[in-house]
């Protein structure tokens, strides 16, 4: 082999070297970050829906990255199980009763599962351990939320808006007194006649005081009565007698309410006529014959008059009628 | 027009008859190592310079050009996500194959058409060296070689100019970029880099060395060669390419 052939060797083998060695340490540093050359055990969670997540997807502790998604499958109707290969290194600080939770890596990220919680005395997880499941902090009803909340603003801000407009419009009471000058000058007047009523009712205490005073005092008509016992006897007499009066008026209205009785009762003629109903009856029948007698009458007359005998005495006063009409005429027109 | 499709199919009996020549003459001995290690050394080492140049333009570009409609979302943190994909899935075997069948598709094709010319290739033959063994087996091996390697140093320098890319606008350590390049990419996008840069390697080697050896008489021969191995390989790369990631689709 010569020395050139030898150098070329040595050359080639070189390049081979250095390019399978990027390979190389492409597939170890992507091993290492797999944690597929790490000490790992399983455990398992569950969750109703996994929402996306996938297979490789990262488990996070306190924000630490401890392991992979390795299975996701149904294992039920409502649950979906999800297998994760957890760090032995890290698995000590895990306790039996963290609960996992689904979240992301960032606002539209990778789904990701995160464990969260654990009390200090339960013991560290172990292989094939089953960790219970928390709702996430669902993106959908933070949504849901927020929208009843921008609904609720909206409807507050139209409310604020018919406010202040009726505030400017001068509607309502808070609108008038902002806007109304004649509701201020009424104000001011009604403000200015309290003032007067203040100072009348000053007046009228001190005139008050005076009263007392005089009443006090040891004159005046009302001192009288209240003291003046002659006064008092005569009051009373003049009292008794107005019972008198009083009880003869009374004895008047029970003779008034005798009579009344008696106009009440059949027994007499006034009454039988009022209260009577058949005497009514008769009463009525009676003019109804008085009635038919009169048409009666009146037709006897009429025949009397069309009559041969008493024809001409008719005649003749319709003539002098209507004589008596006719001078009455020309007495008019002259 | 019958003629044509005649020649056409011919063209195919040829190639397959070819392939068979060398999967037998693959296995059987004596094996040329030697020369072997020489095509590497021609093929492979005289290409990383041009190679390397060319992976490591394009992670830097492609860092560059990707950054505006990534900051649109304020998502440049995920441009090192990005590189890596794009490197590795798609861009280091197949910059590297286009690269490698200008560059060796012409050299294979003119050697060989102008040795067939001169009849070196005859005089070999005479003179008791299996030629197609001692030229065409060892370019095809060392394509098949040197072409994976070539693609792992522009995956290797193209993710470096993509972190100096990013470097020059963010203050991003070395380390947090391969942690979030690595956090991307898996296993099978190294095997499917792999498997593509082999497949890539041998196609040139092979369509390289089919366009050299079978080359018209004359001088014209060779210019004809050299250009049907450039652009023969370079298409066959592309053909290749879809029908890979065809498969790999259907395999995810």
């Amino acid at each position: 082999m010569s020395k050139a052939e030898n150098k070329r060797a040595v050359i080639v083998g070189l390049f081979v070297f250095i390019g399978l060695a990027i390979l190389i340490a492409g597939i170890f540093i992507l091993g290492s970050q797999q944690k597929k050359f790490t000490k790992t055990f399983e455990i398992t969670t569950s969750f109703p829906d996994v929402a996306g997540l996938k297979v490789g997807s990262n488990v996070w502790f306190s924000g630490v990255k401890v392991g992979i998604i390795k299975n996701i499958h149904f294992k039920n109707l409502q649950d979906v199980e999800v297998v994760m290969t957890i760090e032995e290194k890290s698995a000590e600080y895990i306790r039996k009763d963290a609960i996992t939770k689904l979240g992301s890596d960032g606002l539209i990220g990778n789904k990701i599962i995160v464990i969260s919680g654990g009390s200090q005395n339960a013991p560290s997880i172990e292989a094939n351990d089953f960790l219970r499941s928390a709702k996430a902090a669902d993106m959908e009803a933070m949504m849901e939320t927020l929208q009843l909340n921008n609904q609720n603003l909206a409807k507050i801000t139209t409310d604020f808006v018919e406010i202040s407009r009726g505030l400017v419009e001068g509607r309502g009471v808070v609108g008038s007194l902002l806007t109304d000058t004649a509701l201020v000058s009424s104000l001011q007047q009604s403000l200015r006649s309290i003032s007067q009523v203040m100072a009348s009712a000053n007046t009228a205490t001190s005139n008050l005081v005076l009263l007392t005073d005089k009443l006090n005092s040891k004159k005046g008509l009302v001192h009288d009565l209240a003291t003046d016992t002659a006064v008092f006897a005569s009051l009373r007499s003049s009292a008794a007698q107005l019972q008198g009066v009083s009880q003869t008026a009374n004895a008047l209205m029970t003779n008034l309410n005798a009579a009344s009785n008696k106009l009440n009762n059949k027994d007499n003629a006034i009454g039988t006529l009022i209260n009577d109903p058949t005497v009514g009856n008769e009463l009525r029948e009676v003019v109804r014959n008085l009635n038919t007698s009169t048409a009666k009458l009146d037709q006897n007359m009429e025949a009397l008059q069309s009559n041969f005998l008493l024809r001409g005495f008719f005649k003749k006063k319709e003539k002098e009628t209507k004589k008596a009409n006719q001078q009455a005429l020309k007495d008019s027109i002259q | 027009m019958l003629n044509k499709l005649r020649s056409f199919f011919t063209e195919f009996a040829n190639i397959h008859r070819f392939l068979l020549r060398f999967w037998r003459e693959l296995v059987t001995p004596p094996y040329e190592f030697k020369e072997i290690i020489r095509q590497c050394f021609e093929i492979g080492w005289k290409s990383l310079p041009l190679i390397s140049v060319t992976g490591f333009i394009v992670g830097f570009v492609f860092t560059k050009q990707s950054r505006p409609s990534l900051e649109e979302f304020g998502a440049t943190s995920w441009l090192p996500s990005l590189i890596s994909i794009a490197i590795v899935r798609a861009l280091a075997p197949l910059v590297t194959a286009l690269i490698a069948s200008g560059k060796i598709g012409s050299q294979v094709g003119a050697e060989l058409s102008s040795m067939n010319v001169t009849e070196q290739i005859d005089a070999m033959e005479v003179s008791g060296t299996n030629p197609f063994k001692f030229l065409i087996v060892s370019r095809i091996i060392a394509t098949t070689i040197s072409i994976p390697i070539l693609t792992f140093y522009v995956a290797g320098i193209g993710l470096l100019g993509g972190y100096l890319s990013l470097a020059s606008k963010d203050d991003l350590s070395f380390l947090s970029f391969f942690t979030q390049v690595f956090e991307t990419i898996g296993y099978q996008d190294l095997w499917a880099m792999v498997f593509r840069a082999v497949v890539f390697g041998f196609t040139i080697g092979a369509v390289s060395c089919y366009c050299g050896y079978y080359s018209s008489k004359g001088t014209e021969g060779v210019g004809k060669a050299a250009n049907a191995a450039v652009v023969a390989s370079m298409f066959l790369v592309f053909i290749e390419e879809i029908i890979i990631v065809q498969i790999l689709a259907i395999i995810n």
